[in-house]
């Protein structure tokens, strides 16, 4: 009877990782099948390598240069934020914070997370865009600037949490090892809890990044939406996946214009996956 | 006989849990101070409190003195303090990094820099600890591969590269096979020309073989403490007698 019963469970777990694999496959082969049928009518180098994104003009032109540059400077910039910030919040609320002060900011943060992202980036074009313009005298406060601080504050709370968790699970033993030889707070943090923890962290950093570089609806309503490519961070840029979740509705299915927002996405999955592989690779060779 | 460590009238608790009673006792200059006692008994939280350790744990609560060389060592830096009270844990647990780097870590830490020194100072902890011939060749390797005894051995040479003046040992061998033990043991023996040093053993036989005095504790009270061919042969205290013959704990 308990043989049989681990005998389902084992299929049942190795059928749900099965169908993961499965899907992403299945939605890879379609991006892929879209993306090669546009690429049959538009030279992929002109895609790649265009500045001009000027899908309703006749000729149209799909070059996504200035996407690219637009959805890198957000992220880049998120990221920078986000990184130092989170990690530094995650081992004040691991390390440092009393009792009642580390449940308030978990509950906090983790309050933060459920935000969706619609709200966030209403909030953030109604406060933070008018504050950005004001302040740095620009234009318009819409810009990639503006985008990567509302992303940044999105990515926050993944990156705490999971970073918090990490930095909780390195060993007590290592943390009173490094004390007894009189080492400082400061100095066991930084060289043993930090590089013990630095596994879990990279993979909270991911995560976070993977969620600013997919947001879609924040940063279309903060950044501006201007496809071209941006002389300084604050500039109007638009992602690439700003322009996906903007055009889509407006293409005619099947349509060059159609077809090109998949080969976007293509494009989109790629990175995400060279990012997540090259992240994974580097873990790896962490936890050896 | 200089006095190195002096406690006196001892208490602690954890929570409002008495852990410790009044303890009155000194540690000799140059000797090696067992401390042995059933489960719970308290020493641990004893040693502990020699370098402060307990001052992370947040429920701990303290009163009475322990003077290091005369002074008061809850007035001092705990950092400076622990840098002379150094201690070697039940459980060998190597940072993880690699064997260099673990002997190397107190030192960097209290500013040595200079690679030529800091090899000097690795090397120097190694072969104070029996363990350089086996390292040598294996200072890069990282330290969670090494066996329990060699990790154990390396927790000591880590603790001796900080180059403490007493040596705090919480049951050094619980986890170790008898030519392990034998080992630590041999090279506890031969720190006693530079070091003072006190160690908790769940072993009676490991404290008669090596320590100058034994302490004996029961449920966070001093019973009785003595040279180990009195304690253990013509103990004083009937709970002293009953505990050393096996009768209890
Ligand atoms: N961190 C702690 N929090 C709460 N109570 C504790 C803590 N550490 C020890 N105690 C309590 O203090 C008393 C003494 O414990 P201690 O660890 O000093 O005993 P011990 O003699 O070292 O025991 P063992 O031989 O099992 O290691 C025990 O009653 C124990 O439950
Ligand atoms: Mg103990």
């Amino acid at each position: 009877m308990k043989r049989l019963f681990d005998w389902i469970i084992e299929r049942f777990i190795f059928l749900c990782g099965i169908l993961a694999v499965i899907f992403v496959a299945l939605i890879f082969l379609f991006l892929l099948r879209e993306g090669v049928s546009f690429f049959g009518s538009y030279s992929p180098i002109k895609f790649v390598g265009g500045i001009y994104w000027y899908p309703t003009s006749d000729p149209p032109q799909f070059g996504i240069i200035s996407l690219i540059v637009g959805s890198l400077f957000v992220t880049v910039l998120a990221a920078c934020l986000a990184i130092p910030l989170g990690v530094a919040t995650a081992l004040f609320i691991a390390e440092i914070a009393p009792r009642w002060l580390k449940d308030v900011l978990k509950t906090v943060i983790e309050l933060l997370a459920a935000i969706p992202s619609v709200v966030i980036g209403f909030i953030g074009m109604v406060t933070l865009v008018p504050l950005v313009r004001q302040a740095l005298n620009l234009p318009t406060g819409l810009s990639a600037f503006s985008g990567a601080l509302m992303l940044g504050f999105m990515a926050l709370p993944t990156i705490v949490t999971i970073s918090e968790d990490a930095i909780r699970t390195v060993p007590w033993s290592y943390k009173e090892g490094a004390i007894a030889l009189g080492a400082t707070r400061w100095q066991t943090m930084y060289r043993i809890i930090l590089p013990a923890a630095l596994p879990g962290i990279l993979g909270a950093v991911m995560l976070g990044v993977g969620r600013v570089i997919g947001e879609t609806m924040a940063v279309m309503m903060i950044t501006g939406n201007a496809a071209h490519i941006p002389g300084s961070v604050f500039d109007p840029v638009r992602t690439m996946t700003a322009t996906i979740a903007a055009e889509m509705g407006e293409t005619v299915r099947g349509s060059p214009h159609y077809e090109a927002l998949f080969a976007i996405g293509l494009v989109l999955f790629v990175i995400t996956f060279i990012v997540n592989f090259t992240a994974d690779t580097f873990l790896r060779k962490a936890r050896r | 006989m200089v006095e190195k460590i002096k406690v006196e009238r001892f208490t602690c608790w954890y929570y409002d849990v008495l852990a410790l009673q009044a303890i009155t006792l000194a540690v000799h200059e140059h000797e090696i101070l067992g401390i042995i006692g059933p489960a719970n008994s308290g020493k641990t939280s004893f040693i502990r409190s020699l370098n402060r350790l307990n001052d992370l744990n947040l429920t701990f609560r303290k009163q009475g003195t322990v003077l290091l060389d005369g002074k008061d060592i809850y007035a001092m830096n705990p950092e400076a303090l622990r840098r002379r009270v150094g201690m070697v844990f039940a459980m060998p647990l190597s940072l993880p990094m690699s064997v260099y780097d673990n002997v190397a870590y107190g030192p960097r830490r209290h500013g040595r820099r200079g690679k030529k020194r800091l090899d000097e100072t690795v090397e120097k902890a190694l072969v104070a600890a029996s363990l350089w011939d086996e390292m040598k060749d294996r200072l890069s390797d990282s330290a969670l591969k090494l066996s329990g005894g060699q990790q154990q051995r390396l927790c000591l040479a880590r603790t001796l590269a900080v180059e403490p003046e007493v040596i705090l040992f919480d049951e050094p061998c619980s986890g170790l096979d008898p030519i392990s033990t034998a080992k630590v043991e041999e090279t506890m023996l031969e720190l006693k020309q530079k070091y003072t040093m006190v160690l908790v053993t769940n072993n009676i036989k490991q404290a008669s073989r090596v320590s100058d005095r034994t302490a004996f504790f029961l449920s966070g009270e001093l019973v009785e403490i003595d040279v180990p061919s009195r304690l253990f042969v013509t103990p004083r205290d009937k709970r002293t007698e009953d505990y050393v013959t096996g009768r209890f704990g």
